[in-house]
């Protein structure tokens, strides 16, 4: 179970955004954002489309450098991708290599990591078990659902043993089904690895199912509009979650957040 | 499926039975001059007395060479090059207008220069064969390394892959369908240059074979190389398209 360890969340944030800005050119995306993410906490963050949501996970990750201001992974500053922040891409079907089969696209992490090859074996069979995938390991991504994509895509960013997982809207093309599935999926992996998260997402409900907080972000320039703790009690269940008063509650007060930042 | 995938190929070979069969009925009731046209069972027969008493077997391996190493040549600077150019945007600006004012160049072309700077020799064939060949290797290798999905880069630098590893394990793979059918090109390609090459510079091979047979009037040894020719087209065509089925089983097994 996940505890929600309040004194180690104060003593040291994961991720620390401290007054990101981050322009293309002379557009700027991101202006002045500050944002501490706690150990094992699950951040959902939502926002008009185009607001910089994309943008804000990838200079957490490190893959685009901010134009002013740091950002401080385990209080050291960001100076690229780092193995221990997984990356968890929104096209599943873009982010495999089609050439390899589910095991051999686990295994790329671990040939990165430099993991030797007589372990790597029962380390991609382990993955494969806990995304729900045991014995699919021969198959290629053309053979595969949109949803074991994106479990190959999640277990291949398990093996690099990750400290954060920055995932943006991983389930946003999938079917409801399969959606409710793999949030619940995911859910138990964080709460097994105890990793931070940082979740981008349009679902509103998504949001408030998965997250500790949801931030919303505001458009022109991308910058928090609202941190929304969310103190559900977990473990959360699709049907019952759902249907408390307080889901309902937090639901519309996004939903009217949204309302507003879109206009 | 597979039965029609048999069905075909009996056709195919119907129909082959079956312009043979044409060619001996021309050529019985002599609708073209024997000197011209032998019948498919002389030219057969010139082509086992070719190999039997003959050094035509000689020819075809002498041929069967040039054509390797020059697609060999041509196939790994291609690739080399072409993952250079193909990787670096920039280089890629430079080079293309280049590029495009030489391919359209064709090879042939090439051989007076070729000869005037090498002269007769192996080594002038050779640069003729791998100067023909590399450009569809080239051309090929270039739009597959360019054409890398972006998102497999960026997922290579998340997971932190060196820059060797990147090249050999993302954009080399990625890039395989390309090179593979450049290389196909490039190898029908060195199979004609080879035998103009050794038409023009009477290098020993099928093509020589074919032009002294044509000069004294040997029409059945004429059409045995060019059966041989045909052949030899063929089965390399076939090996590589199988060598191609092998390294991107990937793609056959899309649902
Ligand atoms: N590489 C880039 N160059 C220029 N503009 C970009 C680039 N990437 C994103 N943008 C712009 O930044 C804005 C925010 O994009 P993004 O972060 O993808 O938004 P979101 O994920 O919230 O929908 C958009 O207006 C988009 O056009
Ligand atoms: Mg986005």
């Amino acid at each position: 179970m996940r505890a929600p360890d309040t004194t180690v969340k104060a003593a040291a944030p994961v991720i620390a955004f401290d007054k990101i800005t981050l322009a293309f050119g002379a557009k700027t995306i991101i202006s002045d954002l500050s944002l501490e993410i706690g150990r094992g906490e699950i951040v959902c963050v939502i926002g008009p489309s185009g607001c910089g949501k994309t943008t804000a996970l990838r200079v957490a990750g490190g893959l685009i450098p901010p134009t002013k201001g740091t950002v401080r992974l385990l209080g050291e500053p960001m100076a690229g991708p780092r193995r221990d922040v997984a990356i968890v891409f929104q096209d599943y079907a873009k982010a495999l290599l089609p050439w390899r089969t589910a095991a051999g696209n686990i295994s790329l992490a671990l040939e990165a990591a430099g993991v030797a090859q007589s372990e790597r074996g029962d380390r991609i069979r382990d993955l494969l078990t806990k995304v729900g995938l045991a014995g699919h390991e021969d198959k290629y991504p053309t053979e595969m659902s949109g949803g074991m994509q994106q479990r190959i895509q999640i277990a291949r960013c398990l093996a690099q043993d990750p400290a954060v997982l920055l995932m943006d809207e991983p389930f946003g093309a999938l079917d409801a089904m399969t959606r409710q599935g793999l949030q619940d999926e995911m859910l138990a992996i964080v709460a097994e690895t105890g990793a931070t998260v940082f979740f981008v997402t349009h679902d509103l409900e998504e949001a408030v199912y998965l997250g500790d907080r949801v931030i919303g972000l505001l458009p022109h320039p991308g910058r928090i509009g609202i941190d929304q703790r969310i103190d559900l009690p977990r473990p959360r269940n699709q049907l019952e979650t759902r249907e408390t008063l307080e889901f309902l509650r937090l639901r519309r007060t996004l939903f009217d957040f949204i309302e507003k930042a879109e206009h | 499926m597979r039965l029609s995938r048999l069905g075909w190929l009996l056709a195919s070979f119907a129909v082959a039975a079956l312009l043979v069969w044409g060619w001996q009925l021309i050529a019985d009731y002599k609708l073209v001059s024997p000197v011209f046209l032998p019948g498919p069972d002389r030219a057969w027969g010139a082509l086992v007395k070719g190999f039997s008493t003959g050094d035509l077997g000689v020819k075809l391996l002498a041929t069967v060479e040039r054509m390797f190493w020059g697609w060999l040549i041509a196939s790994l600077i291609g690739i080399a090059l072409g993952a250079a150019i193909g990787t670096s945007p920039r280089l890629r600006a430079y080079l293309a207008p280049m590029l495009e004012f030489l391919r359209p160049l064709p090879a042939s072309a090439m051989i007076p220069v070729a000869i005037a700077v090498l002269g007769l020799s192996n080594g002038m064939v050779l640069a003729v064969i791998a100067f023909g060949a590399l450009w569809p290797v080239l051309l090929a290798t270039i739009h597959g390394f360019s054409a890398v999905e972006p998102r497999l880069y960026e997922v290579g630098r998340a997971l932190g892959l060196s820059r060797a590893s990147v090249i050999w394990k993302i954009a080399l793979p990625s890039a395989s369908p390309d090179i593979l059918a450049g290389m196909r090109l490039g190898l029908t390609v060195a199979l004609i240059l080879s035998v103009v090459c050794e038409m023009i510079a009477g290098r020993d091979g099928l093509g020589n074979w074919i032009l002294l047979a044509a000069r004294s009037f040997r029409a059945p040894d004429l059409y045995a190389g060019v059966i041989l020719l045909g052949v030899l087209g063929y089965v390399t065509a076939v090996a590589l398209a199988a060598l191609e089925a092998r390294l991107l089983v990937w793609r056959s097994r899309a649902r």
